[in-house]
């Protein structure tokens, strides 16, 4: 009997656990997650163009609102696709026209600058706008020309600048729909990405296995963690209290930070939520999901205790403390999905930390 | 994964070869002005790395002081290390051992990137240097069949490059190479690791592994020094160096005995003197996963910065007192290249490129192009001012 058990143990740890079939959690991404948010957000910057030129056309209250809410709607509609870096958002260096980012130097306003100061006529169509430098073509871009400081609308009031501004924005909303129908079709088209995606085995070239594939989603949705805590919340928490930059947060000219940030959270929640990777976790592992919903959880109610426009309400009530607890979750959330998750999935993690020399 | 420079097939590297040459040097992105305007010494920091891309492909990247991307560079398959020239006005960039193809890249002239192929019997293995004047390029590379290292030595003043002969590194599993501060001696970190090309990159001697820093006479290839760690540390791999303001080899390795263990990983070597090892705080080391992916020092030579890719941290040094500074959090951080006397730039494997000026700071995101993966080390192709 004993001896029975012994072979029994050397068998099981001899032989290396069938790899798992990640196909069709990879499926349940595509279907329930990526292509729903890539066509609500092409539905969604659908409306910018229009927004624009009902400002432009007649600069009033309800027109402000109007670009306001079509500007945030996009927004934050791109939040929850922006971590899919892979396939489609790559094409054609769509994600960095989209949203130039990080940018801490200011290059998106230093070229816009320069771009007003010679008048630069290559803005004024969203064919000739593709052209330009990735860096005036998007969201950053529309912000700056559209909000001032104190996050007022400022497209469509009379000055000097106002047609050239109206033009301006007018290709970049058209620019940002271009790109958001490409993304939408490049993902719905059976035969794109999706298929390579799920298509691992020894015949694809990119991906030798469905956990090749996997892993690259993988670690898409831990670089999207990293974004929120060392890009978008680090630099605005400074050192200290004293030396934080609440203009570091992302889209604040806007007032959309919190917008922005709880849509990038909520959709990695969403993405990871639509995998169903509960099917090839094993049951010690279960827990994860438990706590990956409390602490995604609790990073909501965070942003959800924030006022907007956070420029205006930083230095007042517990902003700072807020947002500061709000790293340490986000940081949390990525160490239970890139050490506990991955752990658990056998997934490889980071391309330096996985293979160096 | 691991042999994908191996099973490159004929057809495929040309095929790939055909990339190369069909893909300008300075087809980078929308945001840059052409380098050929540029002066390698016109002041503006430049900086190379290799990197894998989304779709798989491999190529070297150079980014500017704001990690924008200026020109990328296919690679017919993994990249590595960069040798840059002392004037700055080229680098060659080597495939990840054990590799068979080496780059060279004149940055600012309208010519296209130079193919070097290892001889036969010898694999690059992944690091190089050039002499003071530029005319010689040093590669390590592994004779696999009598398991030794070599430097190949390859004349570059010509049109076209040569393998002129080889020195012999008295070790296994060659790695880094630098030129000394006299601009004669080359010091090599012989890793210690037997591979065979047959067998990818499993490591065969682990029990007897013996790593060193050899210290050698570039003209000759006398070996005119040669240090190891104590034996109980044998087998930590000696495989990344940077010089410090004194002369002194900084060298990161990578312990390949039990992980329970909590060896140090940075050394402090000098051709007549004995290795020193340095301190890590319990707490640091102990999550670094016994590894340092990369060692580079500031433009005095007064600070050293030396990343964990594996713990996600990258650790600092002052190079006078030998006084540990601090680390700082950098998901997947490995490459790290001087940017001036205070400040280093690091790269990781999402894709980013941090600033770091103080370890008390938190790291600033400079860039992060999507799709890019940056591979282990990072270079900046600045010109070396003569001492």
């Amino acid at each position: 009997m004993r001896l029975w058990v012994f072979l029994a143990a050397a068998v099981f740890f001899a032989t290396p656990s069938p790899a798992a079939d990640f196909n069709p959690p990879l499926e349940r991404l595509i279907a329930n997650y990526i292509r729903p948010a890539t066509a609500e957000f092409a539905a969604s910057v659908e409306k910018l163009p229009g927004a624009v030129t009902g400002i432009c056309a007649d600069n009033r209250p309800e027109t402000a609102e109007a670009f306001r809410s079509a500007y945030s709607g996009s927004l934050q509609a791109f939040s929850r696709i922006q971590f899919l870096r892979f396939g489609p958002l790559l094409e054609d260096d769509r994600l960095s026209r989209l949203a130039f980012l990080p940018d801490p130097r200011g290059i998106v306003q230093r070229q816009i600058r320069k771009i007003y100061a010679q008048k630069d006529p290559g803005v004024g169509s969203a064919e000739s706008l593709k052209d330009k430098s990735v860096a005036v073509q998007g969201f950053p871009a529309l912000q700056l020309i559209a909000f001032d400081k104190d996050s007022d609308v400022v497209l469509g009031r009379p000055g000097a600048d106002k047609d050239y501004t109206c033009g301006y924005a007018l290709a970049i909303a058209l620019n940002l729909a271009a790109i958001a129908v490409e993304v939408d079709a490049d993902w719905a088209d059976p035969d794109g990405y999706s298929a390579l995606l799920l298509s691992g085995g020894p015949q694809n070239e990119r991906y030798r296995t469905s956990q090749e594939a996997m892993e690259d989603v993988f670690n898409a949705l831990v670089t999207g963690l990293i974004i929120v805590r060392d890009q978008d919340l680090l630099p605005a928490l400074g050192a200290s209290a004293t030396k934080a930059k609440a203009n570091r947060l992302p889209f604040s000219r806007s007032g959309n930070s919190i917008l922005y940030l709880s849509g990038e959270l909520q959709s990695i929640q969403n993405a990871v939520a639509s995998l169903g990777l509960e099917a090839v976790t094993p049951s010690d592992f279960q827990w994860i999901f438990n706590a990956l919903g409390f602490e995604f959880g609790n990073a909501q109610t965070l942003l959800s205790e924030l006022t907007p426009p956070l420029r205006q309400t930083f230095k007042d009530d517990d902003a700072y403390s807020r947002i500061s607890v709000l790293a340490i979750t986000v940081k949390s959330i990525r160490d239970t999905m890139a050490l506990e998750l991955a752990g658990a999935l056998e997934l490889a993690g980071g391309f330096n930390a996985l293979d160096g020399d | 994964m691991t042999e994908a420079i191996r099973t490159v097939s004929r057809r495929g590297f040309l095929a790939a070869m055909g990339s190369l040459a069909a893909a300008p040097v300075f087809s980078g992105s929308t945001l840059a002005a052409s380098l050929l305007n540029r002066e390698a010494a016109d002041g503006v920091p430049l900086f190379a790395s290799a990197y894998r891309k989304a779709d798989g492909e491999f190529g070297v990247g150079i980014v500017d002081e704001l990690g924008q991307m200026l020109a990328e560079i296919a690679l017919p398959g993994r990249g590595h290390g960069i040798a840059v020239a002392r004037d700055g006005s080229r680098f060659v960039a080597f495939a990840r051992r054990p590799g068979t193809f080496a780059v060279v890249v004149r940055p600012f002239e309208d010519a296209q990137p130079e193919l070097i192929t290892s001889d036969p019997g010898r694999h690059f293995y992944g690091h190089g240097c050039f002499s003071a004047d530029g005319r010689l390029l040093y590669a390590v590379e592994n004779d696999f069949a009598a398991a030794r290292g070599v430097v190949g030595i390859y004349d570059m003043s010509g049109g076209a490059t040569r393998r002129i002969g080889e020195f012999e590194t008295n070790g296994i599993g060659p790695h880094d190479i630098l030129l000394g501060p006299d601009h004669r001696t080359l010091i090599v970190a012989n890793g210690g690791i037997e591979t065979h090309p047959d067998n990818g990159r499993e490591k065969l001697n682990l029990d007897t592994m013996a790593p060193s820093v050899a210290f050698m006479d570039s003209h000759t290839g006398d070996i005119l020094s040669q240090h190891g760690l104590e034996k109980d540390l044998h087998q930590l791999s000696l495989r990344h160096m940077a010089l410090d303001a004194k002369g002194r080899v900084w060298v990161g390795g990578q312990f390949e005995g039990s992980p329970d263990e909590v060896p140090p990983l940075v050394g402090v070597f000098s051709r007549d003197a004995e290795p020193e090892t340095t301190v890590i705080p319990e707490a640091v080391a102990s999550g670094l996963q016994n590894y340092i992916g990369s060692v580079a020092a500031n433009a005095g030579g007064d600070v050293i910065a030396a990343s964990a890719p594996r713990g996600g941290q990258t650790l600092f040094w002052s190079a006078s007192s030998g006084a540990y500074l601090g680390a700082r959090a950098i998901p997947d951080g490995c490459g790290v290249a001087r940017i001036d006397q205070g400040s280093f730039l690091i790269s990781d494997g999402n894709g980013a490129l941090s600033l770091v000026t103080d370890p008390d700071d938190p790291a600033e995101i400079l860039a992060r192009p999507p799709g890019i993966s940056w591979d282990n080390h990072l270079f900046n192709l600045a010109k070396i001012d003569a001492a």
